[in-house]
């Protein structure tokens, strides 16, 4: 990192808020994707939004490319920093500013943990409805960058659906703002809203956020039915969306991933499943009821060997409890491992799962299958050793083999964990050179040094990565999962 | 004015690389967007109409731009299912055209607008490209989400040929509610009610009546317990409201549609926040209006577009003018945005598109 941009900093910023030393450097250099390590050049921790401008000016006068950090949760390298880059950590900039309950809205700054504000809002009988598995860690300006989602999507949407408006730096140094307290957002124009969110970090950073808040519904009914193979599993899905019902979530595990969370969280899975379906119902208590026998009907006629229905609250979240530490589950029985994050339209499920079966066959490495049913999300695990020569490419081309699959059966590289470093390479195979190159333009017209999470998204960016292995430590702790 | 109807993307890339100054038309069924100037040529989409896949298992349905609205909706209705965003003047615009002016209904107040379900389009810019934005599944995070800008840009930006929609199951029955309040400021004491509570509403507008303020509410959902929710409702607003009075409304299709009853020269949308609303209305209150989704959209009729230009503008309240003849139905506070301004930049170098 050059000494005259080193200096300016220091003028933004206090010894304390600006990193620089290997021990200090080192949390930052990898995200939760662990495969990829590079060292920042520095860490500035900005605490108002007036020196994240300053900051942004500054990179982009001096022409220093930068990363915007949350938590660093990442699940696709999308917060790796970029050597002798400067690294902006927003964490501290984590005040809610408004809650508005009767327009049913609030304002945070970008550092605002997700699950934070459903927790400021429980006393107005309100929830922010996007939820990453990481929602307990995780930060609205890392969610919105990536557009972020969970296991509600089908039904509310992604982060994207319940951003209303944002006061945003572009990557040089412009500030602007659009979208409004209204529910329509923008409204009258383009939808400025719907263009930043997912944009990777590469347009800039969001300063400010107004967020769109939901009722808490007055009843939760879930239900769990195991199967003795996967694809009646899958067919049980099929039936309950032919029924006309929309649940909240639909949600699938295997073999591997439901004997991985029971000894990890003890959620009560039937050991004996090949597949296990989780089926969540949510709304005024009489329709509710009403979706439920129905829905029960449905599962009864499925095939389905065991059939559970959650008797409260406890039960019902022992149920997701062990959904949702599944993956780190699943990596507790191996070194290392790679999440997918592929998409195929539903009534395809199926086919995808006999693939994914015959690529472990040919590459011989287990592979655990958790995924989102209910909008065709999967999230392949593929297991492997990083000490073992070769073993990380080999896992990576059978992730690569995949994400081919996925966009050949009509669905998408990523559901909802972003292309970040880890699929940049096939972001090709979705989109055609007049795509690309219409994406390339927009990145050079909002950013035009190309400064801002410079080396995400486009293939052959830079931000060259030294690869290792083992779980990320927030992870080995428990506290992110690879969802 | 010079134009051609245009069949398919090819004819319309020719189209755009051989003329100048474009201006794209679908069915017209708003006429305040096609007041252009002499030298500008229309593009009509009317000839691309159709539907061209429909999967109601997988909640996904891919359309062409010039389709219209009802059209679409009665291939979904035969499905049971439909568009929650509730897409205005179904019988007279097209789905491009209902996107491109971002026209919800107030059945979008259960899941959401147009933007919650738009997932991808085919277009093409105004440099004649054609190309792909968004997906075709219901979940996609790759690449930027063009799709999502272009509800809402009126054309400006490139031309929507085609446009793939997240579908949901529609409920077997819905049951209006009509509520009645002393004053406006009763009104929206009701609305900050309905927003805090659990009980799921496809319907909340509220516009003045002879006899007040009226409130509709609508809610979908079984046969069986339909009566229940509309009596816990009901009581809710009863002991929590100053409510006068409340009917239940049968086959009433005014209860629906923000437009029944706003006749007059000029129709405008104005986007507007709930508790900006006491403030506004009473510079409007001579006018027929409706505030629809929950107070979030207001809906107003006029013959005197230039006073409520005027109001709109000192209260920096953005409005899209939908009837009528005007200059520029874009209204009131319309800020130049830089990020727009270097999309455009991308997508349309040469300003054709207008």
């Amino acid at each position: 990192m050059n000494r005259p941009f080193f200096e300016a900093l220091e003028k933004i910023y206090p010894t304390d808020r600006l990193l620089t030393r290997d021990v200090e450097l080192l949390p930052y250099e990898s995200d939760a994707l662990t495969a990829f390590q590079t060292k920042p050049g520095a860490v500035a921790l900005p605490v108002t939004e007036k020196e994240i401008i300053d900051t942004v000016r500054l990179c982009h006068r001096m022409k220093v490319p930068f990363v915007a950090r949350g938590s660093g949760t990442s699940l696709s390298g999308g917060s790796l920093p970029i050597a002798d880059g400067l690294m902006i950590g927003l964490n501290r900039l984590n005040r809610i500013k408004k809650i508005d309950p009767e327009q049913r809205i609030a304002v945070v700054e970008p550092g605002v943990i997700n699950l934070h504000i459903s927790e400021a809002v429980r006393q107005y009988g309100l929830y922010y409805a996007p939820d990453p598995s990481s929602q307990s860690v995780c930060t609205i300006g890392g969610n919105i960058a990536f557009n972020s989602g969970g296991a509600h999507c089908l039904k509310y949407g992604m982060t994207s659906n319940h951003v209303l408006g944002m006061k945003v730096v572009l990557g040089d140094g412009v500030v602007t703002q659009f979208g409004s307290e209204s529910i329509e957002g923008v409204g009258i124009g383009p939808d400025l809203v719907g263009l930043f969110v997912g944009s990777e970090g590469l347009f800039g950073i969001a300063l400010e956020i107004t967020l769109r808040l939901m009722p808490t519904p007055q009843l939760y009914r879930t239900v769990m039915a195991a199967y003795d193979n996967l694809g009646r599993a899958g067919d049980a899905v099929s039936m309950v969306v032919a029924s006309g019902l929309l649940p909240g979530a639909m949600e699938i595990m295997d073999r591997l991933a439901i004997k991985a969370a029971e000894a990890a969280v003890g959620a009560g899975y039937p050991l004996d499943a090949e597949a296990l379906l989780i089926v969540e119902l949510e709304g005024e208590a009489p329709q509710v009821e009403a979706e439920f026998a129905e829905l029960r009907g449905v599962i009864e006629e499925s095939g389905a060997f065991e059939i559970r229905e959650a008797k409260g609250e406890d039960e019902r979240a022992r149920i997701w409890q062990g959904r949702k530490s599944a993956f780190s589950a699943v990596g507790r029985l191996s070194p290392d491992y790679i999440v997918q994050d592929g998409v195929v339209p539903r009534s395809r499920l199926g086919e995808a799962l006999v693939k994914i079966g015959e690529l472990k066959a040919q590459y011989q490495l287990d592979v655990a299958n958790v995924f989102h049913a209910g909008d065709g999300n999967l999230h392949p695990l593929i297991l492997y050793n990083g000490r073992e020569p070769g073993a990380l490419e080999k896992a990576e081309a059978l992730a690569g083999e995949i994400l081919a699959m996925c966009v050949e059966l009509g669905g998408s590289i990523t559901g909802e964990h972003g292309v970040g470093m880890e699929k940049r390479e096939y972001l090709p195979t979705m989109f055609g050179p007049v795509e690309m190159e219409i994406m390339r333009d927009l990145r050079r017209a909002i950013d035009p040094e190309e400064i801002a999470n410079r080396g995400k998204m486009f293939p052959s960016g830079e931000a060259p990565a030294l690869q290792t292995h083992g779980m990320h430590p927030l992870e080995r702790q428990g506290v992110i999962s690879r969802e | 004015m010079t134009g051609g109807v245009l069949n398919s993307v090819a004819e319309l890339q020719a189209f755009v690389n051989s003329h100048g100054r474009i201006h794209v038309v679908g069915r017209r069924s708003k006429t305040a967007l096609h007041q252009v100037d002499s030298d500008v040529v229309l593009a009509d989409l009317s000839g691309m109409c159709g539907i061209i896949e429909y999967q109601p298992q997988e909640y996904t349905l891919t359309v062409l731009a010039g389709t219209r609205v009802s059209e679409i909706q009665a291939a979904l209705r035969k499905e049971g299912q439909y568009l929650p965003f509730d897409p205005l003047l179904p019988d007279h615009a097209s789905i491009g055209g209902t996107v491109a002016c971002n026209l919800s209904g107030s059945r979008r107040h259960r899941y959401g607008g147009i933007r919650d379900f738009v997932l991808g389009a085919g277009v093409v810019d105004g440099l004649g490209r054609a190309f792909s934005v968004g997906g075709k599944v219901v979940k996609n995070a790759a690449g930027f989400d063009l799709s999502k800008f272009l509800v809402g840009s009126l054309g400006q930006y490139a031309i929507m040929t085609e446009l793939t929609f997240k579908v949901f199951p529609d409920a077997p029955v819905f049951q209006g509610l009509r509520l009645r309040y002393g004053s406006l400021d009763d009104a929206l004491k009701a609305i900050f009610r309905c927003n805090r509570s659990s009980q799921e509403l496809d319907v909340l507008d509220f516009a003045p009546s002879n006899r007040g303020w009226s409130l509709m509410a609508g809610l979908a959902g079984f046969q069986d317990t339909l009566p229940q929710r509309a009596k816990q409702f009901v009581a809710m607003m009863r002991e929590e409201t100053a409510l006068l009075d409340a009917r239940k409304v049968e086959d009433d299709e005014t209860l629906g549609d923000p437009l029944a009853g706003l006749t007059g020269a000029f129709l405008v949308k104005v986007v507007i926040s709930p508790r900006q609303i006491p403030r506004f209305d009473a510079l409007v209150r001579e006018l027929p209006r409706r505030y629809s989704a929950g107070g979030n959209t207001a809906w107003l009729a006029t013959e005197d577009i230039g006073a409520l230009k005027e109001i709109l503008e000192a209260e920096q309240l953005p409005g899209l003018v939908l009837r009528g003849s005007v200059d520029c139905p874009l209204i009131g506070k319309q800020s130049e945005n830089v990020l727009a301004a270097r999309v455009k930049r991308v997508l349309d170098p040469h300003n054709k598109l207008v």
